[in-house]
């Protein structure tokens, strides 16, 4: 579980966020609405430990989660193989980087013909397909999607909402950001809308 | 932390010689340095061994400058920095891992800057070796780990190359100094105080800078924009 109490963020004298509180369950989805330039990306950058609140705090039960973050930026080294790049990550998450385990993954995200390429020369999608199997290996108890489906075609828009699924299953604490709210809703446990800089819970989840 | 830190050394060294130019750029400069200095002489005349040993550790420095630009350059293009920072390891494996790189990557340049000094400045590197070796990995052990901290906060700023050299060449002074001493003696001049002092300076400069590294490096590399 994420709490977030009295979050509130300043860059310099401008408010992004004021008073932010809000539980994220185990085994949910939080569906985080706002205009443009509400600060969801900054929330989600703060439950992320990526950017420290002005003050309020955020605490985990259990502390001290695996945190997987799936965003516009890919985390990709353009100039490494799609399978040089995950192993590189598993890497450095101190997880096991077998290359059978990642050509498997890699083949869970139709990416296994381009295994050996650079991921410097892949369009949008499959860049955003390859960070995703990133994200996947690492089977993180917090998930942060911030517009994961970026790029992607609608099959692999439907292998996303399955995967995030999946993690739902296993009792990942799901938040995500997204402007398509009609799909995003249909996975959505609880929505949570940010007004007037403000953290608002728009529609509980049963 | 171990595991982060070798993992990203492999990967800017394999980045840095096989996936880009990154050493090129390096290596020309140094090797530039040392070819303009050699046509500052006469015909037949002899660099001395005090300035040989100036121009080799200034090439060294600033091959530290531009490798650490590169390697840091590499976390910059898709918010790689970021998946890092979410990596259960602690940040500082990051600045250990940069460092372990950048020494790779400057002692395989100083592997060309050597004999390229020797040919063109008519050095004999033949004496105080053992004294000449132990310099080289604590100099280069002094670049890579204030390198690597202060490579990481250049990073994100407009003009990135010249605040690095602003920030590191200040710092690099006393380093300099006690390399290019002991290199003046390795060139065959006589070392003043002696080698074993200058020795046991760059020791102190190492232990500082790498103790500021493990503790600072959290500091200066964060997710916040």
């Amino acid at each position: 579980m994420i709490a977030l109490m009295h979050v509130a963020k300043t860059f310099g004298a401008r408010l992004i966020l004021r008073d932010c509180t809000a539980e994220f369950n185990e085994g949910t989805v939080s569906l985080l609405t706002g205009e443009n330039g509400a600060g969801k990306s900054t929330l989600l950058r703060i439950i992320a430990g990526l950017s420290q609140p002005s003050s309020g705090h955020i605490s985990f039960a259990p502390e001290d989660p695996s945190i997987g973050f799936l965003g516009h930026q890919t985390f990709l080294y353009p100039a490494l193989t799609a399978l040089e790049n995950l192993a590189f990550w598993q890497k450095a998450h101190g997880l096991p980087a077998d290359e059978s385990t990642l050509l498997g993954m890699l083949e869970h995200v139709n990416l296994a013909r381009h295994a050996h390429e650079r991921a410097g020369v892949f369009s949008r999608g499959m860049a955003q397909r390859l960070s995703l199997a990133r994200v996947l290996l690492q089977r993180p108890d917090v998930l942060l999607l911030d517009e994961p489906g970026t790029g992607l075609d609608q099959a692999s828009q439907a292998m996303l909402e399955e995967e995030i699924l999946k993690a739902r299953k296993r009792g990942a604490t799901i938040v995500c950001v997204s402007h398509n709210l009609e799909r995003a809703r249909a996975l959505a446990d609880c929505v949570w809308r940010i007004r007037d800089r403000r953290l608002e819970l728009e529609e509980a989840g049963s | 932390m171990m595991r982060l830190a070798l993992a990203m050394a492999l990967k800017d060294v394999r980045l840095t010689l096989f996936r880009s130019a990154g050493l090129v750029q390096a290596l020309l400069l140094g090797l530039l340095l040392v070819f303009m200095f050699s046509l500052s002489q006469k015909a037949g005349e002899r660099v001395s061994a005090q300035t040989a040993a100036t121009i080799f550790w200034l090439a060294s420095s600033f091959c530290q400058v531009l490798v650490f630009n590169a390697v840091y350059a590499y976390e910059e293009t898709a918010g790689q920095r970021l998946g890092l920072l979410l990596a259960p390891a602690p940040t500082a494996a990051v600045w250990l891992g940069k460092a372990m790189a950048g020494f790779v990557l400057v002692f395989l340049s100083q592997l060309v800057f050597l004999p390229a000094t020797a040919v063109f400045l008519a050095q004999e590197p033949s004496h105080c070796l053992a004294e000449g070796l132990a310099m080289l990995v604590l100099a280069d052990t002094g670049l890579a780990a204030l390198g690597s901290l202060l490579g990481a906060l250049a990073q994100g700023q407009a003009a990135r190359e010249s605040l690095l050299s602003l920030l590191v060449f200040p710092l690099l002074v006393p380093l300099l100094l006690s390399a290019i001493s002991v290199f003046a003696a390795v060139f065959g001049d006589a070392a003043p105080d002696g080698v074993a002092s200058w020795l046991g300076f760059a020791g102190a400069f190492d232990a500082i800078f790498l103790g500021a590294g493990l503790l600072l490096f959290r500091f200066i590399y964060t997710g916040e924009e």
